[in-house]
């Protein structure tokens, strides 16, 4: 490696631009939200207040604590102690257990005390996040196997399901916020009527879907949690949304997973005698596995950024019921002109997203098969 | 329902045509090559059928909102499907009454500011962290990637706070300009990213070559790689164009003028205002898809490539 001074030089001169707009843009931000954050701010830098923000987010600072260290002893239980004998292993599940325990009274003291809007919006984004993501996935990976299959009509096909894709947000959102609008003979309801479903509020519904379900079976008679512990209605239309744009990006990742087996691994199965659901199970979906993992962390990270399509679709009757966490922040900036909250919020947030990517990494991680 | 029945008849003929390796078996005799050109063929029915459905899905919301576009303000209260004549007054009106006009200009000059900055800054960057050797290079490359992971959210206040400081203390002003519209995402770790793994596989002798003829990496980069980096600068682009057109939530915070509003805020503004005119909300819609959809189709063959690459080795 024979570096010339000019070499670096240049290697840097080239490099200056994008550092200086990824610096200033991408990674001081997080040091100044932090500053702005233990301020009073508005439109003006305010009295330092310190941890005041936080602690009207996240509530008593020892339930913080309880929460934190309960996750981290949890995490950190199996490097501590380890050893195979059986006093071993009851101690290592007994003190795994305690610790989880403690981490969920601490969230649920956390959840108790903190801003309940901040919550609510953290329960919409999880609702968000487990009912779009595993349709998206299992969907895809029927299309894009379907797609994989069709040999003569694969790139008509790839067209089509990436133009919702590529289509902007901002105009299909509008569109679907009329195609599910709570008129009788609105398309939602027409389609959903020909597969006997009655007439529904839709995108306006804040009612849950299990609410709903029961209504429908003329059970009146419900508690009020029913409302609470589900989706709503107006969140589900959201999701059908969702998954409606991004099944063709997903699609055309697994399907150049697909493609990228070797074809004799499959001959190589067939003389042996496997069946089709033995070859996908053994040899397809650990080689595709790659592929599902990137798809998945890109749409988990993506329900934490959601902000554009909620923000179009959101209606004044359900937004309680759709308001995703950047939603809640951004009104924090537009509408309460509270920077500094928005700050504490933003990057209450962050720390959520890089924990969660954290743990995505080590659950499913550990399934990747990256061989050759 | 018809759909889904439609769906079927269309994946059976498109079965036919298939060139199964299986469909030769067209015995008269019941037989097990009979039955396997059956299954072969249900099986590419089923195949085609399940394409089918799923495309009119994907289809069907565009269609929609082009037929909705085109109706009187009664036929969209009636819901009827078709409108009966095609209301081309719609869009004039969108693009005159509504001023989407402008917006389309701004929304464009935007986009072409903040693709061509992105272009040229990431491919800068990309080169010598593919390509040359220098201390601290891995780093530079790991800190770059750890930009993916700040959500646009935790960004916003502060950047608002940086641009805000910048209108007041620079030689052209920020906000409602261009500058608070482009500059922050002119260069992005993921059009770095792709274009590194691009060029880490641009072959060696290429600039060996290069050198010998007395070329520095400057020539080398914008005379030699550049044009080899076709497919992905083009991915690249249009997922900035994209990112641009798309863009609402910072817009909303840096524009408070029309001046420099893009048309994802008027769309917005326009929805929220016209309240039940949806057959002009709907032009709005379809004036605000025509540039990326005629994007798309003059690069597509690149992009679906580029898309796919990201996924495998990301």
């Amino acid at each position: 490696m024979n570096t010339s001074l000019k070499d670096r030089v240049t290697a840097w001169a080239f490099m200056a631009p994008a550092l200086v707009v990824l610096g200033v843009f991408g990674f001081f931000p997080i040091g100044y939200a932090f500053f702005v954050s233990l301020h009073r701010w508005r439109v003006k830098r305010g009295a330092f207040v310190g941890f005041e923000h936080y602690n009207r987010a996240l509530g008593d600072p020892l339930y913080v604590a309880l929460f934190v260290l309960g996750l981290a002893f949890f995490l950190g239980v199996r490097h501590w102690v380890t050893g195979q004998s059986l006093w071993l292993r009851v101690v290592r599940r007994g003190l795994e257990a305690a610790t989880l325990i403690a981490a969920g009274a601490g969230l649920l003291g956390v959840v108790g005390s903190g801003d309940p809007r901040l919550f609510n919006a953290f329960k919409v984004t999880a609702f968000y996040a487990v009912c779009a993501i595993p349709a998206e996935v299992a969907i895809s990976m029927v299309l894009a196997y379907l797609l994989f299959k069709a040999l003569s009509a694969k790139g008509f096909f790839r067209v089509l399901f990436f133009l919702p894709y590529v289509t902007p947000m901002i105009a299909t959102a509008v569109a679907f916020r009329i195609i599910f609008s709570p008129h009788p003979f609105s398309l939602a309801n027409q389609i959903g009527g020909a597969f006997g479903l009655q007439t529904m509020g839709w995108l306006f519904e804040s009612r849950s879907v299990v609410s709903l379900a029961l209504q429908a079976l003329d059970i009146t008679q419900y508690p009020g949690w029913v409302d609470a512990a589900f989706p709503s209605m107006a969140l589900i239309s959201v999701v059908l949304y969702n998954i409606w744009v991004y099944i063709g990006y997903d699609t055309v990742i697994l399907l150049a997973g697909f493609s990228a087996i070797p074809p004799h691994y499959y001959e190589a199965a067939a003389i042996d005698g496997a069946t089709a659901a033995q070859a996908f199970r053994h040899i397809t979906l650990p080689l595709i596995s790659p592929a599902l993992f990137f798809i998945s962390l890109i749409a988990v990270i993506g329900t934490f950024r959601a902000f554009n399509h909620i923000y179009i679709m959101r209606t004044p009757g359900a937004r309680d019921t759709v308001d995703v966490v950047s939603v809640a922040i951004f009104d924090q900036i537009i509408l309460s002109h509270n920077l500094a909250y928005a700050a504490a919020l933003s990057l209450i947030l962050f720390v959520v997203i890089l924990g969660l990517t954290f743990v995505q990494n080590r659950v499913l991680g550990r399934r990747v098969f990256y061989g050759d | 329902m018809v759909t889904e029945e439609e769906g079927r008849v269309r994946g059976g003929t498109g079965g036919d045509e298939l060139p199964s390796e299986l469909g030769g078996g067209r015995g008269t005799t019941a037989g097990p090559a009979t039955r396997t050109a059956a299954k072969g063929r249900l099986a590419s029915a089923l195949t085609y059928g399940g394409l089918a459905v799923a495309g009119v899905v994907a289809a069907f919301p565009f269609v929609w909102m082009l037929l909705t576009s085109f109706m009187t303000r009664g036929e969209t209260l009636r819901y009827v499907y078709l409108p009966a004549t095609l209301e081309w007054r719609n869009y004039v009106r969108a693009w005159s009454e509504a001023n989407f006009a402008l917006y389309f200009s701004n929304s464009l000059m935007i986009a072409v500011v903040q693709v061509g900055g992105t272009l040229l800054f990431s491919l800068m960057a990309a080169y010598p962290l593919a390509r040359m050797q220098f201390r601290g290079r891995e780093t530079i490359f790991l800190i770059i990637l750890a930009t993916l992971m700040v959500p646009e959210t935790a960004t916003m206040v502060p950047n608002f706070l940086t641009v805000s400081w910048l209108h007041s203390h620079s030689a052209i002003p920020w906000l409602n300009n261009w500058p608070a519209l482009t500059v922050p995402f002119m260069a992005s770790a993921f059009s770095i990213f792709l274009l590194r793994q691009f060029m880490r596989g641009l072959p060696g002798e290429l600039w060996e070559a290069a050198r010998i003829d007395g070329a520095g990496h400057v020539r080398f980069l914008f005379q030699i790689a550049l044009p080899l980096c076709r497919a992905p600068l083009l991915t690249v682009g249009m997922f900035t164009f994209i990112g641009s057109w798309n863009a609402l939530g910072w817009p909303l915070l840096v524009t408070s003028r029309p001046t420099w509003r893009p048309i994802s805020v008027a769309l917005l503004r326009f929805v929220e205002e016209a309240g039940a005119e949806t057959q002009l909300q709907m032009a709005g819609a379809v004036i605000a898809t025509v540039p990326v959809l005629l994007l798309y189709a003059l690069i597509q063959k690149e992009f679906t490539a580029g898309i796919s690459v990201s996924g495998l080795k990301g």
